[in-house]
């Protein structure tokens, strides 16, 4: 376990803490939850700075416009929080979905998106919902969209001494509607299948689409030529079934002995058709 | 290195491994109660209240509660004094063997102490990371229900 | 003086109803003449007769109530202690290399590097060991399982089998050191599958000259033939030709673990008379002294097994698997050590249910009469043949007397593979056969144009009735001939359809993408191991009052402590809290064979009553001589004797102190045994209802409802507890867990990956109790935890066919696997494999 690890740095801010990261002489990493930390017992990691008792970052806040989630924040507090609207209501459902309540106490929103794996439940929705991460290097901070963090994989993606300080997600009016669905064994397993979409309907005709998956690929994916299919044109089933299939026919689909490719391949399809009559459902309320 | 805590409301000054999980270092300093089934967060047997949260002291590296107030099973009662969760338990059958009962009493407490008047729903998800292999949940949700209406009654517990 | 027992049960052991019971002959009773046979009958009385009947009470004082478990608070308050919460000095860390290949010969075996790490204080391997063929399985001595598991051997079997042992001053330096152990193995060819492993040419498992099976049994090793029964009742060719439907099916239910929440754990140490103490996870502390003896060849007399609280077992822990690691570790390095496996070890390396081919063939008539009934068994045990030939026995012994056929036969046979080890596991081979069976009726009852629950009223065993398979059917050798005492079955099956609304709900499947069904199935198991199994009891009393109980039976947390101290209250006349209740420790408590077989309650119940028995005889002589009264004229109520008329009384802590302390001074106190007679079956129906996802094959299941008739529930809330728990085991084993296999190495040895349900995948499930009262049994009851893990397979996979019109026969039910059998269905039939079920075939 954790071999080398000989150092703990507790920070009590963000500035401290990229500082220390910056700092390092050893090989040091980010411990916000610390469950993929004990779970992947890197044997190389020399310190740690653990940022789960910054207050800073602790938090689930929402205006008019926005929400916005301390990255060190407990999944289990943005289950259990009372966001609504359709951003707060698919956030509150995918931490939900989350383990178990005993890790969704560990687990932190930041770290379900910085330490990446497949079956990792928030990203999706992160996606779909046009989320944004706040990236702080002390006080300097950059804002991007979660796409890019991550598209070029969040480790490569931060610099030395920097962390992901908040994610930002936009608050949609009416006309929009979202989903969220995992299909798993038990309640508290990892997903084979994660499915997440958005659409926003105007003038009955489907101004923005937005469909994530994760799982059945090995990091989350935006199914970017669905998405285009469906823009602008009048939802109905016909459509609803073509832009499923496109979005599955391009999904690069990971190992996982638990089901076969082809089966997987037909759910998601399944799933993402729900996902989407269920959006546009939503959307149309 | 130094580890600084507090279980069952008494300070500890520890020296540990830093590299030492939570679930040995508590289990080495006599807090028994906390059990081993799965060294990987998945069946709830280790779980402790760290800072009012319940989380799998397994997956828990001791650095991580520097500082942090800590409760076991211990902490909640003992046979002659007990919490009113644990005489529940207790008088519903709903414990077998015994064994991930320390930790599921920690996730029905972090429940009840957030949800005085928690739905069969709530405690389904509150207690969804505790395995038992023995009782099939009925009777731990059953005890659940009815010690928040004990405690929400004011009917005096033992603690 | 207390009486005999023989004597008071002859008297008083008329039973009210005249149930007929075990049909063992009478005991003989002393005839000769008096003189002459005086010695001769002292002698012979010195072997106490189990009785075949318990008298039954007009009311019951402290049985058939829920009264707390007695080790309950503790538990909870985490003062209770199991094998890991004692702390000790010098202990070392002991670690079990386990093999990488399924199949392979140790060529040569390096541990000098291992050796050098620091903290390693030992390394053994098989060139350092005794070489005793023996079992592994904690059964009855002589086993009726095959001798072909060694401490260490040459040559792996199974990914996991044992390799080296590590001895250390931590449990990081003894894994570092397993690592450093440098194994050249020869990769032989492995078999994986049952239905090839006894092929011409297949790989030999067990190629070495000394296993061998203890008793006379068939066993063919050169074939990897662990075992093999067969019994034929009337004719079955006659019986099809007289049907007018025969079905044939093959079903495959699978591997599973038992999963306990707390691992297979032992430690050993040296007392200070240098004997060897091992503190282990188990439930079978007698057998483990016995064959932790055989295997280390040390005096048994030079053991002692305790067994404190222990974290569930449900078969797993009928094993020795740790304790002669720790007594070899202990006894060479004359140091305390401690072996506990991780949770994936435990997957891979303890036990698991044996997974088999259960091939049922049946023939009925229209009108419902069942003409023939063929069970044909393939049981894979894996790399060793622990339990192969009485889990396989019971296959039939479990599950072909339920319902009345005059044409039986059942072939069986247990072949060895390269993969994990099967053992006992709560169900014992009639959760195996069972799904078969069971299934196989509602096809039956579809093809013959009959309601399923019908079909199996009009056919199920009911009270008076026997079935030719009880004494065809032992283990390891003939059974017992019984017929059945008490059966609640068809009130089960009423009180059960009720509950879940069978009448309205059945057939309304609804339409679109997710579809209803309900399914049912009936069950019935076994109380002990008749005329095999021993049960037994000490008691004595404490000058308060109280009484120590030890018993040689094993609690696991079922609440069989609890249980004998309520029927040993109920015996005596006071609370079941005025036991002290200890188990089980070889040198403190006497024997018994252990928990499992569905035996404790039934059968150490029996040696309750009886030993209370006389302790009772006791007090009352006791009382009635520090009363001045006739011993005929007291009695007892709530730890009080009272004189005639009740004017004199006496506490029983008068009484223990006056005979302790004042007159005729001796200790109150007797030890008493039991075997049975008979195996009285309980039984249960389990209805389930599912919604099956059209689209994805995704199986909810909404409700479970089982009802039981264990006969007198002694504590009903925790005989509901073990139904309750069993019944989520048998549901989760249907619809999720599995062993993943990638070249005999499982994949998903994990929690995270294996899923054994939770909280919030509960069904709504709804049990309850039905009341039968059976006569052989201890003040009525019969045996409750085993029978429902035996419902979810087959009262789940027909409500799947209810709903969707599939019949599944390879567990677990997963949603891809319905997804695949549902669109075969629509597929237009080319003569499917499916096509073996020779549907509606009429003669």
């Amino acid at each position: 376990m954790l071999k080398k690890l000989t150092q703990f740095y507790y920070p009590k801010t963000v500035e401290e803490a990229c500082l220390q990261l910056a700092n390092a002489k050893e090989k040091t990493s980010v411990l916000a939850g610390g469950t993929s930390e004990a779970l992947r017992n890197d044997s190389t990691i020399e310190a740690l700075v653990d940022i789960s008792k910054i207050k800073e970052l602790s938090y689930v806040k929402s205006d008019s416009s926005s929400i916005a989630i301390g990255a060190a924040t407990p999944v289990q507090d943005i289950y259990k929080s009372d966001l609504s609207g359709v951003s707060g209501e698919l956030l509150k459902t995918a931490a939900g979905k989350i383990g178990s309540t005993l890790l969704r106490n560990a687990i932190t929103a930041g770290g379900n998106l910085v330490a990446l794996f497949p079956w990792s439940d928030l990203p999706a929705a992160y996606m779909v919902l046009d989320a944004e991460v706040v990236c702080r290097k002390g006080k300097p901070k950059r804002t991007v969209p979660v796409i890019n963090l991550i598209n070029s994989k969040p480790a490569a993606f931060l610099d030395k001494g920097e962390i992901v300080a908040e994610i930002k997600v936009p608050v949609f009016k009416k006309g929009t509607g979202a989903s969220f669905a995992k299909m798993s064994k038990t309640s508290n397993d990892y997903s084979l299948i994660t499915v997440a979409s958005r659409i926003t309907i105007a003038d009955g005709k489907i101004k923005e689409a937005r469909l994530a998956i994760n799982a059945i690929t090995a990091q989350p994916v935006r199914c970017e030529e669905a998405e285009k299919l469906l823009t602008s044109k009048k939802p109905s089933a016909e459509l609803i079934a073509e832009a499923a299939k496109k979005a599955v026919a391009g999904l690069k689909i990971r190992k996982d002995y638990r089901a076969t490719e082809e089966y997987r391949k037909e759910v998601c399809e399944v799933m993402i058709r729900r996902s989407l009559e269920e959006s546009i459902a939503k959307a149309g309320k | 290195m130094k580890l600084n805590v507090k279980i069952n409301g008494k300070k500890f000054d520890l020296e540990v491994n830093p590299n030492a999980m939570l679930i040995d270092v508590l289990r080495d300093a006599g807090f028994k109660s906390v059990k081993s089934g799965c060294n990987e967060g998945s069946c709830g047997a280790c779980a402790v209240m760290i800072d009012g949260r319940p989380k799998n002291s397994c997956i828990v590296l001791a650095g991580q509660v520097q500082n942090s107030e800590i409760l076991t099973a211990e902490g909640l009662g003992n046979p002659e004094t007990p919490h009113i969760l644990q005489k529940s338990f207790v008088d519903h059958g709903a414990t077998q063997c015994g064994y991930c009962n320390p930790g599921s009493l920690i996730s029905a407490k972090a429940l009840l102490d957030r949800n005085p008047k928690p739905t069969e729903a709530d405690v389904k998800d509150a207690l969804d990371g505790n395995l038992c292999r023995c009782t099939g949940y009925v009777k731990r949700i059953e005890a659940v229900l009815d010690s928040a209406k004990i405690i929400q009654k004011g009917t005096k517990g033992n603690k | 003086m207390a009486k005999t027992t023989k004597k008071e049960t002859v008297k008083k052991a008329a039973p009210k109803k005249a149930t007929v019971t075990a049909k063992k002959p009478a005991v003989k009773k002393a005839s000769a003449p008096k003189a002459a046979a005086k010695t001769k009958a002292a002698l012979e009385s010195a072997i106490p007769e189990s009785p075949l009947v318990f008298e039954r009470p007009e009311k019951f004082e402290q049985v058939k109530h829920s009264l707390e478990k007695v080790d309950a608070l503790g538990l909870v308050c985490g003062t209770q202690k199991y094998v890991g919460d004692i702390d000790m000095p010098n202990l070392l860390h002991v670690k079990v290399l386990g093999s990488p290949h399924a199949h392979a010969r140790i060529k040569k075996i390096d541990t000098g590097d291992a050796l050098k790490l620091p903290g390693v204080v030992a390394v053994y391997t098989y060139k350092d060991v005794p070489r005793v063929p023996r079992t592994t399985a904690g059964q009855g001595w002589p086993e009726p399982s095959p001798y072909d598991t060694y401490l260490l051997d040459s040559k792996v079997r199974f990914v996991g089998d044992r390799v080296a042992i590590v001895a250390a001053e931590t449990i990081e330096a003894a894994e570092e050191a397993c690592k450093k152990i440098k194994v050249d193995y020869e990769v032989l060819e492995a078999v994986f599958d049952p239905e090839k492993a006894m092929d011409k040419g297949a790989p030999v498992i067990h190629d070495e000259k000394d296993a061998y099976v203890p008793i006379p049994i068939f066993y063919d090793k050169s074939r990897n033939h662990a075992s093999h029964v067969e019994t034929k009742v009337g004719d079955v060719e006659k019986g099809y030709k007289e049907a007018d439907v025969v079905l044939e099916k093959k079903f495959y239910p699978h591997y599973a673990q038992h999963c306990p929440i707390e691992p297979h754990i032992c430690m050993a140490w040296l007392d200070e008379n240098d004997r060897l103490v091992l503190r282990t996870s188990t439930q079978v502390p007698f057998h483990a002294r016995r064959i932790t003896a055989q295997t280390l060849q040390i005096p048994i007399k030079k053991i002692r097994v305790i067994k404190p609280r222990i974290g569930g077992a449900f078969g797993t822990k009928q094993e020795v698997l740790l304790e002669d690691i720790c007594g070899l570790v202990t006894l060479r390095t004359r140091r305390p050590c401690k072996l506990a496996l991780t949770r994936s070890e435990e997957f891979m390396s303890s036990r698991t249910r044996h997974p088999m081919v259960v091939k049922i063939k049946m023939g009925a008539k229209k009108d419902g009469t069942i003409t023939a009934l063929s069970m044909r068994i393939i049981s894979n045990t894996g790399a060793y043949g622990s339990h192969a030939l009485t889990v396989l026995s019971n296959c039939g012994s479990k599950v072909l007397p339920l319902y009345r056929a005059n044409n039986i036969e059942f072939v069986g046979d247990t072949v060895y593979t390269n993969l994990p080890v099967g053992g006992a596991y709560r169900g014992y081979g009639a959760t195996q056969a069972c799904f078969g069976t069971e299934s196989l009726m509602d096809d039956m009852a579809e093809a013959i144009g009959m309601d399923p629950i019908k079909f199996r009223q009009k056919n199920h065993i009911v009270e008076g009735e026997s079935s030719p398979i009880f004494k065809a059917l032992g283990e390891g050798r003939e059974g017992v001939d019984m017929a059945i005492g008490s059966c609640g079955l068809a009130e089960c099956i009423t009180k059960g359809m009720k509950l879940i609304d069978w009448k309205k709900k059945y057939g309304k499947k609804g339409t679109g993408t997710k579809r209803r069904g309900l399914g049912m199935c009936c069950l019935m198991q076994g109380s002990s191991i008749p005329e095999i199994d021993m049960g037994s009891v000490f008691i004595k009393m404490n000058e308060d009052g109280s009484f120590n109980m030890l018993l040689g039976a094993t609690d696991l947390g079922t609440g069989s402590d609890t249980v004998m101290a309520q029927i040993a209250a109920e015996t005596l006349g006071c609370k079941h809290t005025d036991l002290i209740v200890y188990s089980s420790d070889t040198d403190m408590t006497p024997f018994d064979v252990g928990a499992y077989a569905s035996s404790t309650t039934y059968l150490t119940g029996g040696a309750v009553i009886t030993t209370a028995k006389k302790v009772r005889d006791q007090i009352i002589a006791v009382a009635a001589l520090k009363m001045g009264e006739k011993p005929e004229d007291i009695t007892i109520k709530d730890g009080i004797c009272y004189g005639k008329g009740k004017k004199n009384k006496v506490t029983f802590g008068d009484v223990s102190r006056y005979s302790l302390y004042e007159n005729k001074q001796f200790q109150i106190g007797a030890i008493g045994s039991h075997i049975s007679h008979a195996s009285p079956p309980p039984f249960a129906a389990h209805f389930a209802e599912v919604e099956v996802d059209t689209e994805t094959g995704e199986v909810k299941l909404l409700s479970y409802v089982a009802g039981v008739d264990c006969g007198t529930a002694i504590n009903p809330q925790l005989a509901d507890g073990q139904t309750q728990g069993a019944c989520m085991n048998g549901i989760s084993f249907a619809l999720t867990e599995e062993y993943i296999f990638d070249n005999g190495k499982m994949l998903n040895s994990t929690f995270g990956n294996y899923k054994i349900w939770g909280t919030k995948d509960m069904p709504n499930l709804q049990t309850f109790l039905v009341d039968s009262y059976e006569n052989t049994g201890p003040y009525g009851a019969k045996s409750v935890s085993e029978i429902s893990i035996n419902g979810g397979l087959p009262a789940i996979a027909n409500a799947i066919k209810n709903a969707v019109g599939v019949r599944l026969t390879r567990p677990p039910f997963t949603a891809e696997k319905v997804l695949k059998a549902m669109k075969e269905l629509k597929a237009p039939k080319v003569e499917a494999p499916k096509a073996a079920a020779k549907k509606g075939k009429k003669k």
